[in-house]
């Protein structure tokens, strides 16, 4: 066990993402063929050796709870401590409202919670970001640098600006501004996962919440950066960040890129997710099946190019499926062709159907769709 | 209780390292999780797991249960070696009653009422629940689960005699001249005090072998107790050997044909290592074949059943083959009817395993052992058995 307690914060969603979202947020939308978000932070911390998990959900959170159950196929089972739901009930609140509008309102709402963490340091980071982040590192970077907390950041810029936070990088290497929510990126582009210790985290839950501050990034990295010492951690690894439907369609094509998988999949730190127990992917004869990432447990008698299946999707002969997202348990019917589409979760395309989106506007079709 | 303490030594250098019930099979799957899996699908909470040879790796892979649902707070799944017992040196599992003898501490501890015996070599779905209550409802002692072969393969197995309701008159180890085309399953249900008293007196008989086939059940006939046939008519393959472990994989690929893994009722559970969806490239050409988790094809697979994190390189070519997990094959290179091991790498350029004739009768199977590299160029022979690194040049 090393001195590290995770925080991830599972509660976001995002109108842009449409039908992907109605049902879920964005850290328990389904990615890569075989994951959820929320495994890829959740696996950085358990290869970091981290036992202690806390997850803040608010809304649509059935999904997560089902996809997390005991925490076991992350090896957070344990009888002390491991994975902790932390869902809306948790929460005290302090000024009547039915919700709370920010990290910090939402730590402050688990402060008992924080109260009783074992460990001395702190890392909070998002659901929603997949990257294969080397938390160790980041830690030995945080003890070594003395900083008050450490900001993982990306020098490569790729998220919508609008709902991302933004630090420039001083003379002395720590962090000289912070821009949140700016028109366009300056400078390095928060992955929103930092490392602070427990002692601090709890004052400024303290502080905040006496002071009417919500917001972790704009109240205290913006609101706070002179007072405290920020030091940058640059990650240049592959980062995704889904924000919109288009954003999802393209983060999911950049995994048919191998260097991207190596960067995501780096078997050093395996990304780890729930266990389903499907039967290894059929390939018909006279199926095609070429540039694409492949989930266990498929039929495919069809052709399938340039697209992410995930587990249990079923492709009937004759059928086409280029450049489409499809997720667990969908199916193709005979002779039908689509591109562009983006499947959720048991959607059925019916034989002979002609479904064309474009990869500025892929049509997405929502859970449980008869087409 | 599941016997899984075999050697396997027909399969020659697929179980030098690993008991048979630990072998690979059929793309994710190791042959025990096939009896596991019924047992959970059975409602069988309690399980006991008799290992001897080559252990290790068995037990690792059973672990808590976990994969099977078999960690329980009460019951789960045992792993039960040999062990000294006291005022005694202990003995190895000298037979397969003797196994069950050795470990009438375990059953006692549960207490069953009765107590079904599984061996960890078969591929095939079954719920042992129906069994029992047919064994309940026929009062047996004992009853064996059968399975109607072809007359002239009848000589291979153990051949039951019954008489019109079912009930078995006589019983013979790979018969001659078979009388019946009933072949024992390997799988039988016994009440457990009449199995308690005959295996103390097989025990106690110094001639026995004290095996189920060879004693206990031509013992149990010879004192008339109710000996119950019960019928069953899926699939069941015994994996014995190489030709029957590669037709058994091949099986899978007929659709109808082999044991049905896409069957949500039935599932067959399994420990699945952590590894990434599987990626076909630009130039793969996958046909009539098993994938799953961690490979990347860009070659061309036919008719084949590749493990996890399998890479087969543009230019390969993979057919009638089964390739076991982390297995290697170069661009240029062709491996036909031939069965990898774990960890081997086949070379650039490097020609594993013969053709089908002219009449597409196959070739012998050729068997590259697990962690074998077999050089850039080298030619492995259809039937040979690669137990070696394969140096480049000519022949292996």
């Amino acid at each position: 066990m090393n001195n590290l307690h995770g925080i991830l914060f599972a509660y976001r969603s995002n109108p842009n993402l449409r039908e992907l979202t109605t049902l879920r947020t964005i850290s328990s939308i389904p990615f890569g063929g075989r994951y959820r978000m929320i495994d890829f932070n959740l696996s950085n911390l358990v290869n970091a050796g981290v036992t202690d998990i806390g997850v803040i959900m608010r809304e649509s959170y059935q999904s997560l709870l089902d996809h997390l159950g005991s925490g076991k196929d992350w090896d957070l089972s344990r009888k002390h401590g491991g994975l902790k739901l932390l869902p809306p009930f948790a929460f005290a609140r302090r000024q009547q409202q039915t919700s709370f509008r920010g990290k910090m309102e939402a730590l402050d709402g688990v402060s008992s919670y924080l109260h009783q963490i074992r460990q001395g340091f702190m890392a909070l980071a998002d659901g929603d970001i997949a990257a294969n982040i080397p938390v160790q590192d980041v830690l030995a970077h945080h003890l070594e640098s003395g900083a008050d907390i450490t900001a993982v950041c990306t020098s490569h810029p790729m998220a919508d600006p609008r709902q991302s936070t933004y630090f420039t990088i001083g003379a002395d290497g720590m962090v000289a501004d912070v821009a949140c929510a700016p028109a366009a990126p300056m400078g390095c582009e928060a992955l929103n996962f930092y490392i602070l210790s427990k002692d601090l985290l709890l004052s400024l839950t303290e502080y905040c919440a006496a002071h009417n501050i919500y917001s972790f990034s704009a109240g205290v990295l913006m609101g706070m950066k002179d007072e405290l010492k920020i030091s940058p951690y640059v990650f240049d690894g592959y980062a995704a960040r889904i924000q919109s439907v288009a954003s999802y369609f393209a983060r999911s094509m950049d995994l048919l890129d191998g260097s991207v998988r190596r960067d995501l999949f780096d078997s050093a730190r395996p990304i780890r997710t729930k266990d389903r127990s499907d039967p290894s992917t059929y390939y018909a004869t006279g199926s095609r099946c070429t540039r694409s990432l492949m989930a266990d447990g498929c039929i495919i008698e069809g052709t399938v190019e340039n697209s992410v299946l995930f587990r249990g999707v079923r492709v009937g002969k004759g059928a086409v499926v280029r450049n489409c997202v499809l997720m667990q348990g969908a199916t193709v019917g005979d002779n039908a062709e689509i591109s562009y589409v983006i499947a959720d979760k048991s959607v059925r395309i019916s034989p002979y159907r002609t479904l064309v989106g474009h990869q500025s506007y892929p049509l997405a079709i929502a859970k449980g769709t008869t087409v | 209780m599941l016997l899984a303490g075999g050697q396997g030594s027909r399969l020659h250098a697929l179980t030098s390292h690993v008991a048979k019930p630990a072998v690979p099979f059929g793309g994710k799957y190791r042959i025990i999780d096939f009896p596991l899996s019924n047992c959970t699908n059975s409602g069988i909470d309690t399980v006991g797991v008799l290992t001897q040879y080559q252990p290790l790796e068995l037990n690792s892979y059973i672990g808590s249960g976990q994969s099977w649902d078999l960690d329980r707070a009460d019951g789960g799944v045992h792993i039960l070696p040999p062990y000294v017992k006291e005022g005694s040196a202990g003995t190895w599992y000298k037979g397969t009653a003797n196994a069950i003898y050795q470990n009438m501490g375990f059953l006692e501890l549960y207490d069953p009422e009765y107590v079904l015996v599984l061996s960890g070599d078969h591929i095939y779905k079954m719920d042992y629940a129906a069994m029992l209550d047919y064994h309940k409802k026929r009062d047996a002692a004992c009853t064996i689960a059968v399975l109607e072969v072809p007359m002239e393969e009848a000589c291979r197995f153990g051949i039951m005699s019954v008489d019109g309701k079912d009930f078995i008159q006589r019983f013979e180890e790979k018969p001659k001249h078979p009388e019946s085309n009933l072949a024992s399953m390997g799988i039988y249900i016994f009440t457990w005090s009449k199995l308690r008293e005959y295996l103390m007196a097989d025990e106690a008989a110094p001639q026995s072998k004290n095996d189920f086939g060879g004693n206990i059940i031509p013992a149990m006939l010879a004192a008339g107790e109710r000996m119950s046939a019960y019928r069953f008519s899926g699939y069941w393959k015994d994996v014995g050997t190489i030709d029957s472990l590669w037709d058994a994989n091949m099986d899978l690929l007929s659709p109808g044909k082999g044991v049905s893994l896409y069957d949500n009722d039935w599932p067959i559970y399994a420990r699945t290592p952590v590894k990434p969806p599987h990626i076909t490239g630009e130039s793969a050409v996958v046909e009539n074949a098993l994938l799953t988790a961690g490979c990347h094809v860009d070659g061309t697979v036919r008719r084949s059943v590749l493990f996890h994190s399998v890479t087969v390189e543009e230019g390969a070519v993979v057919e009638d083959s089964i390739l076991m997990p982390g297995t290697v094959v170069r661009s240029g290179a062709a491996v036909r009817y031939a069965i990898v091991a774990e960890e081997a790498s086949i070379g650039a350029n490097a020609v594993v395993g013969g053709e089908a004739d002219a009449d597409g009768a196959r070739p012998p199977i050729t068997v590259v052992a697990s962690g074998v590299t077999v050089a850039d160029g080298v030619c492995v022979p259809a039937g040979a058995m690669l137990e070696k690194d394969g140096k480049g040049g000519g022949e292996a």
